[in-house]
């Protein structure tokens, strides 16, 4: 929370809307096939504006000036405020060049006309083979243009406790229900000890394993969204962590990332952790005393279906404004695919690249002290390439993730379940598409 | 701007000119002057960011175009109202928020009365010492104060939890029923010293000849407190009860922080919260109308009580 001003006068509140909204009337008119980009590239030197939140990017920038003295980058850090900041400058038209967005926040933005269309340009459109399939697939909308360049992920995998799973004689489990059975094993063999936590503010994190699950949550056609959150793949993953949580199979008092976590982690009450590629160096950095004691394994699977998900990651945007588009694809590209400047962003802002190139990484290919010298990125990389292509996020993504975030909560808590936090996600979906204006209909 | 100020000023000059006859009272650039400063701010961050919520709670978001068209806004008159009014997240956050109030604001006053008092008599040493003590929590600001609580309330971290489970007992000031008390004793522990010293300043000014006649009349200190001097400050009191409903209508702080810890709370947990959610998700109009609202319950509620008591407090 970052407006956190005790007890906020209505004013402010009032005060924080209006900057926020300062072009309330927009006419109508112009359509979205118009906001195709023209691709000259321009006479003389250029300068583009590309905020992001990264830790260390203007590190990676200089470089790419040092190369490139007609078109010299400025960055800005944004981590205060990503998508307030974002919002407030496309509003008063003063958005940058080039901006970080997450893969979930594309269609939100795209519906609030953020994005200029860059396939224009032939170097944008040849991109597409550089990257991690799903990941093109999302910042291209279906290949329907070109809004974002990917440019890191989060794919899935399973953090264990080799230690204790070896201390209980129990094998590291392969599928869901392999793991439902072993958390009742770790549990009967010791009841401070759960297999993983189940934290219900954390939909972006359910949303990966319902991505996992192939449970489709949007799709478009005939002119409608049509919205499936409580899809039955969806249901099957809800139903599966509400008998863990039913069961008390998990904990349900964990936030992740929380101080609370790490102790809990420490105290060794936990053994597992369903997490993504940038979660490698939280471990490292905050649970120094494991060492060693941790493996990075692919994911449990549903059955036979081999899935993966994803949980995170962002793209490189190319926003609405912005006037030298043929520049911002050539920085864009070079950010995005550039082995020298991957290296650099993994190394400073610990990204895990989009890149197909960015996968063979040196640094991605030795094994990591910290796990036992195991080549764990082996296990993102794969997790990578099995990652539904199909997957959409919906228009009003932030609203549908609170409202299941609420809902799972109060699941957690013993009212109600998983299941009706999807149909109240399915719900809000409706209702907020609907204040909106966005066309939608329920069902495929 | 400068319009709405100069605007202010025939109020302002009939009363100066009355005051100084003689003087022929300032001139009409001198009040500016002074003026400016307040209302040029106030109109700026005030009453401008009010109307223009006002002005979006009344529109509505239309689209033109397939999948991403392009949006615009349109008046759509009382819609917006209509769905605050039909949110069932709305009333519920509205309706956690009068328990919080009902509770907190009279503990909370209660105390900040008795730690007045106490300050008050003579028989108390060290007043300054006790005086600035109960004030601190105040200089805190109100995220930090949540966070330390924080620690305190979780069971992974909290000494006082583990204190508590040492001796057989197994709190959980996280959980669904009892985390709205968590904040209410956060808000508590951080706003009692500013009530307190409201009202002792109240204390500070009675004339000390009101002691001396009741003590002749033979009235103990017991008395004296409560048939004195609660009763000649009780305008303060009614003033700190409105600052506190107020308060309470507005809460956000302690709650969004206590948020990071305990999925028991949720985004709708009290109406700023809520409209906070509405606004990250675009929707900026039904987040205005729903600031609007919160606003108009805070008014009707802080002057029906200042009404209500007005007559018995003396304002």
């Amino acid at each position: 929370m970052s407006s956190t001003v005790t007890r906020t006068r209505l004013a402010a509140v009032a005060a924080a809307a209006s900057i926020v909204v300062v072009a309330g009337c927009s006419s109508p008119g112009t359509t979205d096939k118009a906001a195709k980009g023209s691709c000259e590239p321009a006479k003389g030197k250029v300068v583009l504006q590309y905020w992001n939140t990264v830790p260390g990017m203007d590190k990676v920038v200089a470089l790419w000036n040092k190369k490139n003295p007609d078109i010299q980058v400025q960055t800005k850090n944004i981590s205060t405020d990503q998508y307030g900041l974002i919002g407030n400058a496309l509003k008063a038209g003063k958005a940058p060049d080039l901006a970080q967005v997450g893969y979930d926040e594309l269609p939100s933005l795209r519906t609030q006309n953020a994005f200029v269309d860059a396939s224009g340009c032939k170097e944008a459109t040849e991109a597409k083979s550089k990257f991690v399939p799903w990941t093109w697939s999302q910042a291209s909308f279906g290949d329907t243009g070109v809004f974002a360049m990917p440019q890191d992920t989060g794919p899935m995998a399973l953090f264990v406790r080799s230690d204790i799973f070896k201390q209980h004689g129990i094998a590291i489990p392969k599928t869901w229900d392999e793991y439902q059975a072993a958390a009742q094993k770790l549990h009967k063999a010791d009841p401070n000890l759960d297999i993983t936590f189940f934290d219900p503010n954390n939909a972006e994190w359910f949303n990966g394993l319902l991505w996992q699950n192939k449970a489709d949550m949007y799709s478009y056609s005939g002119d409608k969204w049509h919205v499936t959150v409580d899809s039955a793949q969806s249901k099957q993953v809800a139903e599966y962590w509400q008998k863990m949580i039913s069961d008390k199979l998990v904990r349900t008092d964990l936030a992740n990332g929380s101080t609370q976590m790490y102790a809990a982690f420490e105290k060794n009450q936990i053994a597992s952790y369903v997490g993504a590629a940038w979660g490698y160096s939280m471990f490292r950095d905050n649970l120094p005393k494991q060492a060693g004691k941790w493996s990075i394994v692919p994911m449990p699977t549903w059955g036979s279906n081999g899935s993966s998900g994803d949980w995170g990651g962002s793209t490189v945007a190319f926003m609405k404004g912005g006037k030298h588009l043929y520049e911002s694809v050539k920085f864009n590209t070079w950010l995005t695919s550039d082995p020298e400047a991957l290296a650099m962003e993994n190394k400073l802002g610990g990204l895990y690249p989009a890149a197909n190139d960015g996968l063979k990484l040196p640094a991605l290919s030795e094994g990591v002290p910290y796990y036992n010298n195991e080549k764990i990125f082996d296990v993102f990389a794969d997790s990578s390439k099995k990652i539904d292509t199909n997957f959409a996020w919906g228009p009003t993504q932030k609203t549908v993730n609170l409202s299941l975030q609420d809902a799972m909560a109060k699941a957690a808590a013993g009212s109600g379940t998983l299941s009706d936090a999807l149909a109240a996600a399915q719900a809000s979906a409706l209702k907020s598409m609907k204040d909106q204006a966005i066309p939608a209909t329920a069902g495929k | 701007m400068t319009d709405t100020a100069t605007r202010a000023l025939p109020v302002a000059a009939p009363a100066g000119t009355r005051r100084r006859l003689r003087g022929g009272g300032p001139r009409p650039g001198t009040i500016a002057a002074f003026l400016t400063p307040f209302f040029l701010p106030f109109v700026l961050f005030y009453l401008v960011p009010v109307g223009y919520a006002l002005w979006q709670s009344f529109l509505v978001v239309r689209r033109t175009g397939g999948q991403y068209g392009t949006s615009y806004t349109t008046f759509g008159g009382f819609e917006q109202y209509e769905q605050v009014f039909q949110n069932g997240e709305f009333w519920s956050s509205i309706g956690r928020i009068g328990l919080f109030g009902i509770v907190q604001v009279p503990v909370m006053l209660f105390v900040a009365l008795i730690i007045a008092l106490l300050l008050d008599t003579p028989l108390l040493k060290l007043k300054a010492f006790f005086r600035i003590t109960a004030f601190m929590p105040y200089a805190v600001p109100g995220v930090i104060a949540a966070i330390m609580w924080s620690y305190l309330y979780s069971p992974q971290l909290s000494p006082v939890v583990d204190l508590l489970q040492d001796i057989g007992l197994h709190p959980d000031f996280l959980g669904p029923g009892a985390v709205l008390w968590s904040a209410a004793n956060v808000s508590t522990w951080l706003w009692t010293g500013y009530n307190m010293l409201i009202m002792f300043s109240a204390l500070q000014s009675i004339p000390q000849e009101l002691y001396e006649a009741a003590r002749i009349d033979g009235a103990s200190n017991w008395a004296i407190a409560w048939r004195i001097k609660v009763p000649i400050i009780a305008p303060s009191i009614v003033l700190t009860t409105v600052f506190s409903i107020i308060g309470t209508l507005q809460l956000y702080a302690e709650p969004a922080v206590l948020r990071q810890i305990s999925s028991n709370i949720s985004s709708t947990f009290t109406p700023n919260m809520l409209a906070y959610a509405v606004a990250s998700g675009n929707n900026y109009q039904q987040a205005a109308a729903i600031s609007v609202v919160i606003a108009v319950i805070t008014f009707v509620l802080s002057f029906g009580f200042m009404r209500l008591t007005s007559k018995k407090a003396g304002l």
